[in-house]
């Protein structure tokens, strides 16, 4: 996903002079191209954020159209408020990205870890958000935000998961990443970013669908019809459990105005509410919080076989 | 007064601090805002900028080509609407309905009001946006210019530092800081709080070329601005030193003016010492 990414900063500096790339000292290799072919239009701006996004605004003032580049636990974590004031108020051509977000950076620790991202940009009039699973979707989430005339986030977690789409994408709406005969009824899981691609593995090899939605902010109306077809729906999502996919599809349930059928039963698997406590791996720090691969599979199916004695 | 839409519009007319200080106390009189002593520091400061300085379109507070200046220390926004009411962006009736339900101007400065290019309520915003328009209009070879009027109590904020190395390393020439060192802050006076002397020698040592001089003497604060006509590689500060509250005998130098409202007896009072 990160060479796509590279290939994509590189196309829009040479489509579009008015693209400008700024990095608050982050991002090594991922610049390489830009600097090596466009260096005029990448900006390092120093290890100073908050300036960052206002430089970005000023910018975008007079008419160029820069991309903002951090780890998600500085942009947008620290710079929430710069966000909301200099970009969001004045609806600005803006475009964050935020890498590492989830548990990426496992051995780094909590400073750069990042499970809250989606909920604290959610609220925030104007903005878009996405979280991509690989680089089919942020081809097309990318393509999305550059022709948007308003702040777009576009978040980055782990970056070398296996690819699940076999064509490159038209939208960001909502993709089966796995489809069975009994998608209506039966069980579909719900998954964004780092989780679409277990989540695509376990619905392949159990017979469940699997959904992969890489805008989340704002939420494609499809998933309301997903969500009403389906007996069970399970939302999984490397980001806390509040304030990300699982709310903002819970969110849309219960705001449906032709309600009358019953509201579907979604569960949410995600982040738990605490810091990582241990270092290692990804999967490590994923098991903390009862994500790790096996545990996934574990839980998933324990909520299927739940439901199923149910009668759903 | 030039005002053909279209070409540089730079007024050589002076603003008199009188009267634009009469405006801010019509206005806070008028909407019980508080705030008056945060304007009546920078009342000189913008009456030489929008009167001597800055290019613009009397028309047209939009105008593509005008001169930025960004009040970054949006507490002093009505010595802005004051200025905007000489040259005709406002009128009488926003004047005497400030804050009456359903008007858009609001008691610190935000974006969407015609002539304020900045939401600068929250402090440290309004000097790196600055950078980024200085930043975009030397990248695009357009001699216009920045102004930034931020506050020495702001100077507390650390993105006011970040901004300060970043014009600096970037070589923002076509950037001038002005520091309205009137003192004071919400609740002190600024070296009790949190110290900042020597300024002047702050910004010097971050990369500005400076200039200290008195920012309630015009022709102090035309000769410090011309100086920065020139480019030279280096952004422009000045550090004003100014008094809160001045213009008013009882309110010069009394923080209680920051967040005091005016009675009808306050209002009759100060508005006779400046008629």
């Amino acid at each position: 996903m990160r060479d796509v990414l590279s290939d994509l900063i590189v196309a829009a500096a040479r489509d579009d002079e008015r693209f400008v790339m700024l990095s608050g000292d982050h991002g090594y290799a991922l610049f390489d191209g830009i600097r090596a072919e466009r260096p005029a239009q990448f900006v390092n701006v120093g290890v100073a954020e908050q300036n960052m996004i206002g430089v970005a605004a000023g910018l975008a003032k007079v008419g160029f159209r820069p991309c903002v580049y951090g780890l998600a636990a500085f942009v947008p974590i620290r710079v929430l408020e710069q966000i909301k004031l200099d970009l969001c108020q004045s609806r600005l051509p803006v475009m964050l990205l935020g890498d590492g977000a989830g548990l990426v950076y496992s051995t780094l620790g909590v400073s750069h870890q990042c499970g809250e991202d989606i909920a604290c940009l959610r609220p925030l009039p104007e903005i878009a958000v996405y979280s991509p699973c690989e680089a089919a979707e942020l081809t097309a989430c990318w393509r999305e935000a550059r022709a948007a005339d308003h702040p777009c986030y576009i978040r980055l977690g782990k970056a070398d998961q296996p690819t699940v789409h076999a064509s490159p994408l038209a939208d960001t709406a909502p993709v089966f990443t796995h489809r069975t005969p009994a998608d209506a009824g039966g069980v579909v899981l719900i998954a964004t970013g780092s989780m679409v691609s277990p989540c695509t593995e376990f619905a392949r090899r159990e017979g469940v669908a699997c959904v992969s939605v890489p805008r989340i902010k704002p939420l494609p109306a499809e998933l309301a019809d997903i969500c009403r077809s389906a007996a069970r729906v399970i939302v999984v999502e490397e980001h806390a459990g509040t304030g990300g996919l699982w709310t903002s599809i819970v969110e849309q349930a219960a705001r449906r105005k032709d309600a009358g059928a019953a509201t579907p039963v979604v569960e949410s698997l995600a982040l738990e509410s605490a810091f990582t406590q241990t270092s290692g791996s990804w999967q490590q720090s994923l098991r903390e919080h009862g994500l790790a691969d096996d545990q996934l599979a574990a839980r998933l199916r324990s909520l299927i076989a739940a439901s199923e004695r149910n009668g759903a | 007064m030039s005002s053909s839409i279209g070409s540089p519009s730079k007024v050589q007319s002076d603003f008199d601090p009188r009267a634009l200080r009469r405006h801010v106390l019509r206005m806070a009189y008028r909407g019980q805002s508080v705030h008056v002593a945060c304007a009546f520091s920078i009342i000189e400061i913008c009456a030489v900028l929008y009167g001597r300085f800055l290019r613009y379109e009397p028309r047209d507070p939009a105008w593509p080509d005008r001169d930025y200046l960004i009040l970054s220390k949006g507490h002093g926004v009505m010595a802005m609407y004051a200025c905007f009411y000489e040259i005709g962006w406002l009128g009488d009736t926003d004047l005497d309905n400030y804050f009456k339900d359903g008007t858009h101007l609001r008691g610190l400065c935000e974006a969407d009001v015609p002539g304020c290019e900045v939401t600068s309520g929250s402090l440290g915003h309004g000097l790196p946006i600055a950078c980024g328009i200085a930043l975009g209009l030397k990248r695009k070879g357009s001699d216009r210019r920045v102004y930034c009027i931020v506050g020495d109590g702001e100077m507390n904020e650390g993105p006011m530092w970040e901004a300060l190395l970043f014009a600096a390393h970037q070589k923002l020439d076509n950037l001038v800081v002005i520091v309205d060192a009137n003192q004071f802050q919400a609740m002190g006076r600024t070296e009790d709080v949190l110290g900042l002397e020597p300024l002047a020698a702050k910004f010097e040592a971050f990369g500005c070329r400076t200039i200290e001089c008195d920012g309630h003497d015009p022709t102090a604060l035309e000769r410090a601005l011309s100086s920065f006509a020139t480019p030279c590689g280096r952004p422009g500060a000045i550090v004003a030193r100014t008094l809160k509250g001045q213009g008013v005998s009882f309110m010069a130098g009394d923080n209680c003016w920051h967040y005091t409202r005016l009675s009808d007896e306050i209002y009759g009072r100060a508005m006779s010492e400046l008629s």
